[in-house]
């Protein structure tokens, strides 16, 4: 019996080692697998910020160049307001001082632009009127004496 | 606002109408074709197919429930308005030149032209509003010849069984559908041709427009010209501007008579005149041809012209139309 | 015109009416005959008899009877000639009244009988004079309108009204004359007369009262043209002047002798016959029958002394006047030429003359008064190019010539002070294939007519100065449609402006309006505004309003020294406009308003006027049918002198102060009036309204 004991035993302990290896095999693996795991997810992170980095920078490059075309869409408005004598150069400092350049307030700085002077227009065309209007009245009265005169004559 | 422009007719337009909610629009042509619109939005609800032949003239009645329209195939003819069904015709030796339905929508009006040996004609129609409607009596309820001139447009009064008519000679009578007996008349309306009669809501007072180039309030009681405006163009037609002392009026020279070679491109105008003071107060162009029809909308928010280019153009008022007070504090009644 | 002749010569007849009783209708009176003593007698009734018959009506000197004063020893200055019946003395009398003798004398004829009823009215003979009309209204009376008003004059249907133009409250019906079967109204250069041209004649009328003043008797009439101081009348009827037996006589009817001629020139005064003429006579025209009539046929001097017509390729025939004899007695032979015209009288010019004619022409001191000018054209022949020549006139010394090449047509264009004459010439390729157009400038005021030339590669279809400017414009078009008029077709055409620019002496281009339709340049008679028109096209119709001087403060530089920034940069558009159908643009006499109307003679749609004023905004509009005529009453040069006009310009804030109040009084009595009668007719309808509502109301009820 005893060494049917002895043997059970040894068998056990025969089993246990193994069965501690292979845990110990195990235990191993997953550690290189989470390890490996980690190292993949870092690197996925690293990837993303990269592409994210990029991404923003593209949209900034994007930005600026709709802002310097809008900029220069506006110079260029402006200059041919300059031009037609629309606006004049002050107007324009103003706007760029007050940092509201863009074409959408120079089109509302011609409207009123325009406004004005259809205004000055209308004012100008009624005085020329009433001058006109006047001096032709002034002539008719003063020439009524001279009238009666070349009758008599 | 831009027009709505309603493209939907080969051919020139004949009548427009608004229904009495004023969502709707009913147009027809001489294409053969009836159309209706939705009046916000200038799309097509749909279309009455059957006439065969220039159709002339169309009502439709309070409820929005039936429509008839008159037609050069000889007939007169009664639909169901939502399904597009045609629920009766009635034929006649001549054309339906003009039909009109009485305030309870319970009588239908129908002027027949003078033609081959047929007198013109003024019928009056009763109509049954039970059941699917498709049960009307063939023989009309009133028949009568109108001595004289023949008639071209008619509409009922406020008075029971008493219409309206203008004629060819440009007279304007009111007749007594029962017996057929002009109970008034008023000869010298006008000078030529009465083209159109619309009535105001009450029915006391029509306008009427002909192509001696004027149009004329009249009491319709009484027959008493009211009210004279007096264009520069053969008009077709004239409507009152509910809740606005406004009349429109359209019409121009048709490209037949137009002997100096090419039309005014897009240059015919509706006119629009004060009613009480009768002086022109604006124009609206847009049509390429005569205006032949117009209407406006029971609220009077909206105007439609029917020309002979075959558009129908639809018109919001604007702002200013509403707030202009060229009459300064006085208030004038509708 | 078939309808009834309304015009009534019953007077003219009833003074002119043959007495074969009275024995002494066979004798005439002259006046005007040279004084002399015993021994020129004889030659002196020699020349008359010679005179009598080279104008057709030969007399004897047995049949002359010549008073004389013994006691001076001289003939008393006129002398009686015997007819063998009344007809010949008429004849004589039409051929021979106002003929220049000489220098110093012409003759008045008159009948002996009419000289025996003056002499019963008064004892003392007095020297007859020719029947000098006088009228009692003043004629210019329009013009002393307290309110400054011009007028106007339409035509429509049968009716014709004349219309006071002013402020919105001051315009008012002047006159609605019941004339009647006239062919159309038109008013004479000076605003005078108005005339109307009937079947049987012209009548003029005018004054307060719009009386009847003058008539000419020509039967079928068509055309008429005055002479540009009012003193004569020229008319034209495309039947030729027949004399039934019967007719009236008299210096104011046509004789025998003017049977077969067609056109008459008439004194306006006195309403006689001057002289007939043909157009007919030319051999060369009538076979040409495609040739259209051209009128004026006669053109007359600024100053009313000449009047000349042309015999295409031969020659330029000037007559004077009164006597309408040919001057010098004989015509300026120019091979080829094609036309020619007058050079106008500038205001100065005018003033000089007047001043000349006051003191008169013998007197010492007196300026020298300018001579006439006329310009005239010969086209190219063999070896010969055409040629524009500037004549003085009655001196007849060519001034200037000037050679052109490759020339298809010369249209001759006078600035209205004679300042500038330019010469439009249509040149052709050498392939004759396309034609462009050369200007051909000749500055007439400057020593040796200086001509400058202005190229341009389109064609020009209408030129017109700036009246008293140096600029001009000009409508050219390189539309291939050109010349092929069709229906529908509006041709596409640019507008430019040109100005002397007096640094360099030449004409600049100051503006050019391209891709347009107008067709039609209307300058203000003030300058400065200048409206563009397309007229006489059924799709188009606009009228666009310009300012040349906008930027201009002193509206009255003349100098013409603009800085080459500036040059066409106070060129404005001050508004467009559109009047559909329009046939006629024409601007009133002050440079105020415009007028346009569209012609039941071109058209029949939508007929009618509108008054605009000078930037386009619509003042007055009026469709009516069958309309036909709208013309501005002109109005004469003013009387002001140049130093009054100055101060008064000088002192307008005063006269703008008054005229700021009786504008400000006018327009509130416009306000209040509108106001009541919209009032009323508002109480009116509502009135109405109230009594049909009440009885649809009662009638529901029931």
């Amino acid at each position: 019996d005893e060494r049917k004991a002895l043997s059970l035993r040894r068998a056990i302990v025969a089993r246990r080692r193994e069965l501690l290896s292979e845990l110990s095999v195990r235990k191993e693996k997953e550690e290189t697998s989470r390890r490996a795991e980690q190292s993949r997810k870092e690197k996925e992170e690293e990837a993303k910020k990269a592409r994210d980095e990029m991404r923003a920078k593209e949209l900034e490059r994007n930005r600026k160049e709709r802002e310097n075309i809008r900029i220069a869409e506006a110079k260029k408005y402006a200059q041919g307001l300059l031009e037609t004598g629309v606006i004049k150069s002050d107007d324009l400092e103003r706007m760029e001082k007050m940092a509201n350049f863009d074409t959408e307030n120079l089109i509302s700085l011609q409207v009123e632009q325009l406004e004005k002077e259809k205004k000055e227009m209308n004012h100008r065309l009624r005085v020329v009127s009433k001058r006109v209007d006047h001096l032709e009245r002034a002539f008719r009265k003063e020439e009524r004496p001279l009238l009666a005169q070349d009758y008599e004559r | 606002m831009r027009p709505i422009l309603l493209q939907g007719h080969e051919r020139s337009l004949t009548q427009i109408k608004f229904n009495r909610d004023g969502d709707l629009l009913f147009s027809c042509s001489k294409d053969h074709v009836i159309n209706v619109w939705y009046t916000h939005n200038g799309e097509r609800l749909g279309t009455y197919d059957g006439n065969n032949g220039t159709v002339w003239t169309v009502d439709v009645d309070s409820e929005s429930l039936f429509m008839v329209s008159g037609a050069a195939d000889n007939t007169l003819r009664l639909w169901n308005v939502a399904t597009g069904k045609c629920l009766y015709t009635w034929e006649f030796p001549t054309a339906v030149k003009r039909v009109a339905f009485s305030e309870d929508d319970n009588q239908v009006v129908c002027i027949t032209e003078q033609r081959m040996g047929h007198q013109c004609a003024i019928r009056v129609f009763n109509i049954n509003r039970s059941g699917d409607g498709t049960k009307q009596s063939k023989e009309p309820a009133h028949m009568f010849n109108p001595i004289g001139s023949k008639a071209t447009v008619c509409a009922f009064t406020a008075q029971p069984n008493i219409i309206i008519t203008g004629h060819e000679s440009g007279k304007v009578s009111l007749f007594n559908v029962k017996t057929g007996e002009e109970i008034n008349n008023n000869e010298r309306a006008h000078s030529e041709v009465v083209t159109d009669l619309q009535l105001s809501p009450d029915k006391t007072y029509c306008i009427t427009s002909s192509k001696d180039k004027s149009a004329r309030i009249h009491d319709t009681k009484t027959l008493m010209v009211i009210k004279t405006f007096t264009t520069e163009t053969p008009l077709n037609s004239a409507a009152l501007a509910p809740n606005r002392p406004y009349v429109l009026l359209g019409g121009g020279q048709e490209a037949m008579q137009v002997t100096t070679t090419s039309l005014r491109q897009g240059k015919f105008e509706t006119r629009f005149w004060h009613k009480v003071f009768e002086e022109e107060v604006g124009r609206v162009k847009g049509h390429f041809g005569p205006i032949n029809t117009i209407a406006v909308h029971p609220k009077g928010t909206y105007y439609a012209s029917g020309g002979e280019d075959g558009f129908v153009r639809v018109h919001h008022f604007d702002e200013s139309y509403f707030k202009t007070e060229l009459y300064g504090d006085l208030q004038i009644e509708d | 015109m078939s309808g009834v002749d309304s015009i009534d010569y019953s007077d003219i007849e009833a003074k002119y009416r043959v007495e074969y009783d009275d024995s002494l209708d066979n004798t005439i009176v002259v006046d005007g005959v040279p004084v002399i003593d015993k021994s020129k007698l004889d030659k002196l009734v020699t020349k008359i008899c010679k005179e009598f018959s080279k104008r057709g009506v030969p007399i004897k000197p047995d049949d002359l009877f010549m008073p004389w004063d013994d006691a001076k020893g001289k003939n008393k200055g006129y002398l009686f000639i015997d007819f063998r019946n009344e007809n010949d003395a008429n004849a004589a009398i039409t051929a021979m009244n106002n003929h220049p003798f000489d220098a110093k004398h012409t003759f008045k004829l008159n009948r002996f009988s009419d000289i025996e009823r003056y002499s019963d009215m008064n004892e003392t003979f007095v020297e007859p004079e020719t029947e000098e009309y006088t009228p009692r209204e003043h004629l210019r009376a329009w013009l002393a309108d307290p309110q400054g008003r011009d007028q106007y004059v339409i035509y429509r249907g049968e009716e014709v009204q004349i219309y006071w133009h002013g402020k919105p409250s001051q315009c008012e019906l002047a006159n609605k004359p019941q004339w009647e079967a006239f062919l159309y109204v038109a008013w004479s250069p000076l605003g005078t007369y108005i005339a109307t041209l009937h079947r049987r004649g012209v009548r003029l009328w005018g004054g307060p009262s719009w009386k009847h003043q003058q008539r000419f008797a020509h039967p079928l009439v068509k055309l008429i043209d005055f002479s540009p101081c009012e003193n004569y009348l020229v008319t034209w009827s495309n039947d030729p002047i027949v004399v039934p037996e019967g007719a009236p006589q008299g210096p104011q009817y046509f004789s025998p002798d003017d049977e077969g001629n067609n056109i008459a020139v008439w004194d306006i005064k006195s309403g006689d016959l001057l002289r007939t003429f043909s157009t007919r006579s030319d051999e060369k025209e009538a076979a040409s029958a495609t040739r259209r009539m051209v009128w004026p046929a006669l053109k007359w001097s600024p100053d009313d002394k000449f009047v000349a017509r042309v015999t295409p390729d031969q020659m330029i025939s000037v007559y004077e006047l009164p006597s309408m004899g040919l001057h010098d007695k004989k015509s300026i032979k120019i091979e080829g030429v094609v036309d020619f015209e007058w050079c106008p009288l500038s205001e100065k010019d005018r003033e000089e003359a007047e001043k000349a004619a006051n003191i008169g022409p013998g007197a010492k001191g007196g300026k020298k008064v300018p001579e006439n000018k006329l310009a005239y054209w010969t086209p190219e022949v063999v070896n010969q190019p055409a040629r524009v020549t500037l004549l003085s006139f009655p001196g007849r010394a060519i001034l200037r010539q000037k050679n052109l090449f490759n020339v298809s047509e010369c249209k001759l264009y006078w600035q209205n002070q004679g300042d500038f004459l330019c010469v439009k010439v249509d040149r052709h390729t050498k392939t004759k294939k396309s034609i462009f157009c050369n200007l051909e400038i000749f500055r007439v005021r400057e020593k040796d007519y200086p001509v400058e030339v202005v190229e341009l590669k389109d064609t020009v279809t209408d030129f017109a100065w700036e009246p008293k400017g140096e600029r001009f414009a000009i409508v050219s078009s390189s539309d291939p449609n050109l010349g092929n008029p069709g229906p529908g077709i509006t041709i596409k055409t640019d507008v430019s402006f040109y100005r002397l620019d007096h640094a360099k002496n030449d004409f600049k281009l100051l503006k050019t309006l391209s891709n347009r339709t107008s067709n039609a340049i209307r300058w203000s008679p003030r300058g400065r505004h200048v409206v563009l028109a397309t007229v006489g096209s059924s799709s188009k119709s606009e009228l666009e309003f310009w300012d040349l001087d906008f930027n201009n403060e002193d509206p009255n530089r003349r100098d013409g020294q603009v800085a080459k920034e500036d040059w066409g940069s106070s060129i404005q558009l001050l508004g467009t406009a559109d009047h559909y159908g329009v046939t006629d643009v024409e601007w009133d006499p002050s440079g105020r308003y415009l007028a346009t109307s569209a012609s039941a003679w071109t058209h029949t749609l939508e007929n009618g006027y509108a008054i605009w004023d000078f930037r386009g905004q619509e003042l007055l509009k009026q469709i009516q049918d069958r309309f036909k005529q709208f013309l501005w009453r002109p109005r004469p040069p003013t009387l002001l002198p140049k130093e009054q006009q100055k101060q008064i310009r000088k002192n307008l804030k005063e006269y703008s102060r008054v005229f700021d109040e009786e504008d400000q009084r006018e327009s509130e009595t416009v306000n209040t009036e509108l106001l009541a009668h919209r009032r009323r007719l508002v109480d009116e309808w509502n009135a109405w309204r109230v009594r049909c509502k009440k009885e649809r109301a009662e009638q529901k009820g029931q």
